[in-house]
């Protein structure tokens, strides 16, 4: 690494605290808001306009149902398509919600349902787009209208609507609802209409999918249209998903997509040269600019603080408890003690009273004494004589005196010499000395062993101070020995997963050979030292075998490898402080912590940004940070396949060959017609820089001088419903009603083609 | 629920609940007597498997049998263009193209589409008779788009980051060796979820 860039690097330990505190997002997420009447004036309206002028406007879309009057400019109410419906058993009651009056009560959260099939505009659960439908009319003040609804309808539909779902629509609409006539629209077509178009391509990425559909004289060409299976629902789902691999260790908030989705609305943009932008994303610099952070909530664990007198009562309690224990203690042991001292005085005594004394009487004294005979007594006198010492030297401090070697005279005595008695004493004598003599070698070896790494300390030091060049250099080598030894450790660690690899054949022959009767391997050696005896074991370093073996076998609770990992991470740690203080070409980048500092770490600026990261801090480990999927989400609509899998052509991809391909080969047709209106609508092309994008990768496909004006709806998300509402009165829409005669002869799958329409 | 505070808030949502209840509301607009099937619940999958089973059916018996089917459909009526004049109107059956269109359409529907259609050339100048009948109809599954041509652009599947590398053993992209260490060292399954959000992942059948 060149010095300037570690300097730079070194510095950022210090740079981000100059970085002005991180902005912070709050979590949003689709919630309710308020308890909507019933508006019974639009109906009153309605009727007001005399028959047949006015219509209910339905845009059933899969993010939201918008629904109002068609004489007015935008719509009464706009809903998700969701219902929730449970029985209260305490209260006997059955309640049902739809739209945004599921997210008021928790037990009706848990059972919301969509009406659409989840990432389609297809409608699959009829029971919640009933429920739906119900709450858009009751909202709309139609309830009070006797047994039907009085008003024709215009709804909107996928592209190429399933011959099923309409069917299945169309009946609801006549059946349940009695409604007096039904037409079906698009909504990209609509909103089309809305802004005026009549010749282009329509672009529109709503929350289910992503259409195309060239549009000629204001008739849709629908076998020219091509959808791509990507829109906002797929997007929050995606990005769910990222976050979660994100955060893989455990994050503790809760996520749920309609906060992603708020998320990809709120923070994503898409990239306008996609592969450059990505590239230094995440480079520290500016990186606190292109990051947004999103705090989650959560509790800050409360440490109860003592106060000063608390604390000081505390200890006071303790030391006072401590203090009856010790009391205690002493005071037992003083009772022993005088015990002893008792009963010292009387074997005393009766050794006083031994003296000058006839066998018969001794005997007799012996006996009240209950001991054996006089070398008993003797021995006991000692050995209370001695007791009463030690625990006076601890009881009262008196300093314990050097013991004395016992006495070992016997040992030099030849045993023919000595009698019975004395045979047994010079054994007993032999024990002790043995015993007294490890004692001592013990001791001594301590001794050595302190001496000799005072000795080397001191050496070292000489050496440093004399031969500093060379000091250096060995510690250096050292260290260098050390890092090898790391990594040839984290190498045969990582090859123990691989089971053709050299470390786990090792292995596999240590356990053969621990499991036959005659170790194979271990041969070689026996047959140099000539023995036929299994000397496994005499050799410490044969227990690593157990070790080496047990490895492999379960990772999860090797402890004393993870010791062994620790040694050799202390012992350079400890080498580098040696370097860092004598060593001036040695800086703290050089070090082992600085190479696996954050700041060096490509994956804490993915996850944390360019700010140090504290997991003990409950507000930091609530926080998302998105960086790169701010462009990496939205570009899945421009590279479906390679950055979200889905098996299809990018929208450039897909306009580049209706524009190139398909709309020259219709006779009759100008292209160029439908470059100069290229038209953006639905609310998944709300994202900025989205027309600008298009535009740049659309103008390679194109020859040279070809026009290409890219054009944004109004409003990308009401213009459907608009259009709609201002198709609804005009002669055209007039003749693709369906009537209620008409459903009624000639059945549910009856359908008129117009040009706002999809074809059957 | 002891604290009157609690009692009151729940009192209040209650309340609210009660009053965003649609289900105690009689709905005057409903008509009574409405008793849909119990079983039209079906998602795009059965949809299109009953579909294309129904458009079997239709091949394999003769088609006048059927009251719903039209005699006569492949005479050039349609303006969608489905039609295959090729075929002769006293056509066995089974020389029927299997087409989804054509097997749910009904004589009534026909007729109408053409009267409409006369109306809308009329209104149109004629641009929508050639617009119309010369393209094959759009079904759901047909205007799909088709898998791309273009040369497909490597990302790393931990931070999307250019990739220009790949990892034999999980088969995971990655973008340097830091990405690389950390999949190594991945908890075991959860590769198999970054590949996911590539739709990469082995899917077990």
């Amino acid at each position: 690494m060149a010095p300037s860039a570690t300097e730079e690097m070194g510095s950022r330990r210090e740079v981000w605290k100059t970085l002005p505190e991180p902005t912070l997002y709050p979590v949003k997420e689709a919630k309710f808001e308020k308890f909507v009447p019933p508006q019974v004036d639009g109906h009153e309206r309605a009727l007001a306009q005399g028959g047949g002028n006015a219509s209910i406007i339905i845009d059933n879309g899969s993010s939201s149902v918008r629904a109002g009057w068609s004489f007015e400019s935008k719509p009464r109410l706009a809903i998700p398509p969701i219902m929730a419906k449970y029985r209260d058993r305490k209260l006997g009651r059955t309640f049902s919600f739809a739209g945004q009056d599921c997210y008021a009560d928790t037990t009706a959260k848990s059972h919301i349902r969509n009406a659409f099939e989840a990432g389609t505009g297809i409608v699959s659960n009829w029971d919640a787009m009933e429920h739906v439908l119900d709450h858009v009319f009751l909202k709309l003040g139609m309830n009070g209208v006797e047994g039907a609804i009085d008003m024709p309808i215009v709804m909107t539909e996928a592209v190429a609507n399933l011959p099923y779902s309409r069917k299945s629509m169309t009946e609801i609409i006549f059946e349940c609802y009695g409604a007096p006539g039904l037409t079906y629209g698009i909504d990209s077509l609509f909103s089309y209409r809305h802004n005026k178009g009549s010749t282009g391509l329509v672009v529109s990425s709503s929350y289910s999918a992503t259409h195309l559909i060239p549009v000629y004289n204001s008739k849709a060409m629908l076998a020219q249209a091509i959808r791509l299976n990507w829109g906002g629902w797929h997007a929050g789902e995606y990005l769910l998903k990222l976050i979660k691999l994100k955060y893989h260790t455990g994050f503790p908030g809760k996520l749920n997509t309609s906060q992603t989705e708020q998320m990809v609305k709120d923070f994503c943009y898409v990239s306008l040269d996609y592969n450059n932008e990505l590239s230094h994303y995440l480079d520290w610099t500016g990186l606190e600019d292109r990051e947004r952070i999103i705090q989650y909530p959560y509790t800050e664990e409360v440490v109860v603080q003592k106060t000063e007198e608390e604390l000081a009562r505390i200890a006071e309690r303790k030391k006072e408890s401590g203090r009856r224990l010790q009391e205690q203690a002493a005071k037992m042991r003083l009772e022993r003690l005088m015990k002893k001292e008792q009963e010292l005085e009387y074997y005393k005594d009766v050794q006083r009273k031994l003296v000058d004394q006839n066998k018969k009487e001794t005997r007799r004294l012996l006996d009240d004494a209950e001991v054996k005979d006089e070398a008993h007594l003797e021995r006991l006198v000692k050995d209370l004589e001695r007791s009463i010492k030690k625990a006076r030297t601890k009881d009262l401090g008196e300093p314990e005196e050097e013991q004395a070697a016992p006495d070992f005279s016997l040992l030099d005595v030849p045993d023919d010499q000595l009698d019975e008695a004395k045979l047994k004493q010079k054994r007993q004598q032999r024990l002790l000395k043995s015993n007294h003599d490890a004692r001592a070698r013990a001791k001594a070896e301590k001794e050595a062993e302190k001496a000799k790494v005072e000795e080397e300390a001191r050496r070292d030091e000489e050496r440093r101070i004399n031969d500093l060049e060379g000091w250096l250099e060995d510690k250096r080598q050292a260290r260098l020995a050390k890092l090898a030894q790391i990594k040839e450790r984290d190498r045969l660690k990582a090859d123990l997963g691989n089971r053709k690899s050299l470390a786990s054949q090792i292995r596999m022959k240590n356990i053969a050979n621990l499991a036959s009767d005659t170790p194979a391997g271990a041969g070689g050696r026996k047959r140099r030292r000539g023995g036929d005896d299994d000397d496994f074991g005499a050799d410490d370093a044969d227990w690593g075998v157990y070790r080496s073996v047990a490895i492999g076998a379960n990772k999860g609770d090797s402890d004393d490898e993870e010791e062994g990992d620790e040694d050799l991470e202390a012992a350079v740690r400890s080498l580098e402080a040696d370097l860092l203080e004598y060593d001036e070409n040695f800086n703290y980048e050089q070090t082992l912590d600085a190479q696996k500092d954050w700041t060096k770490s490509l994956l804490h600026a993915f996850r944390y940004g360019p700010r140090p990261f504290d997991p003990g801090s409950a507000a930091e480990t609530h926080r998302i940070h998105l960086n790169v999927e701010r462009i990496r989400v939205p570009e899945v609509l421009f590279q479906p396949s390679s950055i979200a899998g889905v098996d299809q052509a990018g929208i450039v991809e897909i306009a580049g060959d209706i524009l190139t391909q398909r709309l020259p080969g219709i006779a009759g047709l100008n292209r160029d017609d439908f470059l100069r209106d290229i038209f953006l609508t639905g609310g998944n092309t709300l994202f900025q820089n989205f027309d600008e994008r298009l535009r740049i990768s659309l103008k390679p496909l194109l020859p040279a001088e070809s026009p290409l004006v890219i054009r944004r709806a109004s409003d990308a998300i009401l213009d459907a419903w608009k259009g709609a509402a201002g198709w609804s009165s005009t002669p055209e829409a007039k003749r693709a009603m369906v009537t209620k005669e008409e459903y009624q002869e000639k059945g549910p799958e009856y359908l008129k083609e117009h040009d706002m329409g999809n074809a059957f | 629920m002891s604290n009157p505070e609690a009692q009151a808030a729940q009192a209040a949502h209650l309340a609210l609940i009660e009053k965003l209840d649609i289900h105690s509301i009689h709905k005057t607009f409903r008509r009574p007597d409405w008793r849909p099937n119990q079983r039209r619940n079906k998602n795009i999958k059965a949809i299109l498997g009953d579909a294309s089973r129904k458009e079997a059916s239709v091949i394999a018996t003769p088609q006048d049998d059927s009251g719903a089917v039209t005699p006569a459909m492949d005479d050039g009526l349609s303006s969608s263009g489905t039609s295959t004049p090729a075929v002769p109107s006293s056509a066995s059956g089974s020389t029927l193209q299997p087409n989804l269109a054509q097997a749910s359409r009904s004589l009534s529907k026909l007729v109408l589409e053409k009267s409409l259609n006369a109306a809308s050339s009329k209104a149109n100048n004629g641009t929508s008779i050639f617009l119309g009948s010369t393209a094959p109809s759009a079904t759901y599954t047909n205007i799909e788009s088709a898998p791309s041509l273009a040369p497909q652009k490597r990302y790393c599947d931990v931070t999307g980051l250019p990739a220009a590398y790949m990892d034999p053993k999980t088969r995971m992209r990655y973008h340097n060796a830091e990405v690389f260490a950390m999949i190594r060292n991945l908890p075991q399954g959860l590769g198999e979820q970054f590949l996911e959000a590539r739709g990469a992942h082995t899917v077990l059948k």
